[in-house]
């Protein structure tokens, strides 16, 4: 189903009514889960995803106590079968999971103070249950909201979003504007990064692309994510406040 | 335990609030924390009434200190948190206390915790830390005298005291370098736990759940026969509700030596339950389910708030007939009896 790029043009909508720079609808819920240390429910348009946290604790056994003075983050991504508009068996060991894990457990290992638990794991469990579109950055922001959850120190939110270039072949130049926020079908037409920075300070913590794209656009592309990212980092924040205000009125003694 | 979905917020809230004007009021709120922050009353008890948020600067202001759960920037002065919580005030030290979070452990706090691994001079214990505890073999009250020097034979019997998934209450003797604490049980307060419920309430928090106070180990008084039942409340979180064992109370004024011997060596490191009446149970159920219903309610859990949530349950079965489940609307209005009165 190729983008109709005319419709693009002539109302300057996207396929899902969005203009170039608007983001889907973010919903996001803190402790949902009262049997793990951290848990989060968060959806970005139609990807939705249940985040738990467990830790930080003393590190299983086999393969030793290991001498390093920081904590280590362990990422475990499932992803339901049903999720997906086709019904794919995905094993535990998909390189495209596999790198997924690793992209987030280094861009949180950097973030979270893990030197203040020497010898310990932070475990973090994603779940997802449903797909459209920017599953790599919904991932990040969920773990953000259920490591806070789990009050484990970090010097920032890590907010991420996904931005796309409108025509993917070099002959449409001049129509190549930059779209934030892909959902599902625009994703397999468009050339797209994912980019999570972490606070207002723009300090970028995950790029990654894996489709290829002209150089010239790929500056639009990263500003309009830092921007994206920004306003992920505001609405993170909002969900935060909005959950610890509920809490604080629930404690009066 | 179940998974708590709500529906979606109807579309007003934060994803519609455009950013510029987010960003503004998180700007002024900080500005209201940094000029408040000379107002907040000095101490443990008082908070801020505003959320601080992972990033979000505290102050700028070089008169401050960083306490826990703060952090600056290695190229400015400004305090910036770590945590998501409330801020508070010690003198001139400035420390978040985060809305949940793991038990750190403290020299003198007392906790309930559970055997998971037997070494050679060792057990290690899940205290609901972020690593295992310590109790050595040498800090534990050896039967047969307080005071007799541990033989290598009592290395070889380690599991004759401890084995793996018992539970025993003690107290955080030392800390060690990485955080981690070393036990000890050297007191006839402390020891293997038996004839009770375990229940943990661990990971709460910024004032809910188990709170240190002046007495962590209580005797309840329980109506319809149930007789004594003891509550230990761990500091960790973790509380052990359990039928009263007289024992160590009688006892307890000639304690000498050889009394010690004694009772230490009678029934300290036993692992069978005594008989417990029916309604004894029924009793130790219901002080649980009160308890769970004060975390549910997110009320600190210590003496007085578990002796009133008690109570409030007896009266609730009496005006509104037994009932077994002591959640939903019942917790609600456990909650609302014991915060009243």
């Amino acid at each position: 189903m190729p983008l109709d790029s005319s419709i693009y043009t002539l109302s300057a909508l996207r396929l899902d009514g969005r203009r170039w720079n608007e983001l889907r609808r973010i919903n996001g819920q803190i402790s949902t889960q009262q049997a793990a240390d951290g848990s989060s429910y968060f959806e970005m348009g139609n990807t939705k995803i249940i985040c738990t946290v467990n830790g930080p604790q003393e590190q299983k056994r086999g393969g030793g106590r290991d001498q390093s003075n920081e904590a280590k983050v362990e990422v475990e991504i499932g992803i339901a079968g049903f999720s997906g508009v086709d019904r794919k068996r995905r094993t535990r060991n998909d390189k495209r999971i596999q790198e997924m894990q690793y992209t987030i457990s280094s861009a949180f290992q950097n973030t979270l103070f893990t030197h203040l638990y020497p010898h310990s794991t932070i475990a973090i469990t994603l779940h997802v249950l449903s797909q459209d579109g920017s599953l790599l950055a919904a991932c990040l922001n969920a773990c953000t909201l259920a490591l806070i959850d789990a009050g484990i120190p970090m010097s920032d939110y890590i907010a991420a979003c996904t931005t796309g270039s409108m025509a993917s072949y070099a002959d449409k130049e001049d129509e190549a504007d930059p779209l934030l926020d892909l959902n599902g079908s625009e994703e397999q037409e468009l050339p797209f990064l994912t980019v999570g920075t972490s606070g207002g300070e723009d300090k970028v913590n995950v790029l990654i692309m894996e489709t290829r794209v002209q150089m010239a656009r790929l500056e639009a592309m990263i500003s309009v994510g830092l921007d994206g990212c920004k306003q992920i980092r505001g609405i993170l924040d909002g969900i935060v406040r909005a959950h610890g205000k509920k809490v604080l009125q629930s404690k009066v003694s | 335990m179940a998974i708590t979905i709500l529906p979606p917020t109807p579309a007003a809230l934060p994803s519609r609030i455009p950013s510029t004007a987010h960003h503004d009021t998180a700007s002024s709120d900080e500005d209201d924390d940094s000029m408040d922050i000379d107002d907040l009353p000095s101490g443990h008890q008082a908070h801020s009434a505003a959320i601080i948020t992972p990033g979000q600067t505290v102050t700028d202001d070089a008169q401050w200190m960083r306490g826990h759960g703060t952090f600056a920037a290695p190229d400015s002065t400004a305090i910036r948190s770590t945590l998501a919580g409330t801020l508070q005030k010690t003198n001139k030290l400035l420390s978040i206390v985060p809305l949940r979070a793991r038990y750190t452990p403290e020299i003198g706090d007392l906790v309930i915790g559970r055997i998971v691994e037997v070494q050679s001079r060792r057990w290690k214990v899940d205290v609901a830390a972020p690593l295992l505890a310590n109790l050595m073999l040498s800090s534990i009250n050896l039967p047969g005298g307080a005071l007799r020097k541990r033989t290598s034979v009592d290395e070889l019997n380690i599991r004759a005291f401890f084995g793996e998934g018992e539970l025993l209450v003690a107290e955080v003797q030392s800390l060690f370098q990485d955080g981690s604490a070393s036990l000890h049980t050297r007191s006839l307060k402390y020891g293997k736990l038996r004839n009770g419920y375990f229940m943990s309430v661990s990971g709460m928090g910024g004032g809910a759940g188990v709170v240190r106070a002046k007495r962590q180990i209580f005797t309840l008084q329980t109506a319809h026969g149930g007789g004594e039942v003891d509550v230990i409340l761990g500091v960790n979180g973790y509380i052990w509700v359990a039928k009263h064992t007289a024992e160590v109370e009688g006892k307890g004024e000639a304690v000498g030596v050889n009394r010690l011997e004694e009772v230490a060596s009678a029934s300290m490191y036993s692992s069978q339950n005594d008989d417990i009446g029916a309604e004894t149970r029924r009793e130790i159920a219901r002080v649980a389910g009160c308890i769970r219903a004060l975390m549910e309610g997110g009320v600190k859990v210590d003496e007085e708030t578990v002796r009133r949530a008690y109570e409030a349950g007896l009266e609730m079965d009496e005006r509104e007939g037994e009932a077994e489940y002591l959640g939903g609307e019942r917790g609600r209005s456990i909650i609302e009896m014991v915060l009243g009165g």
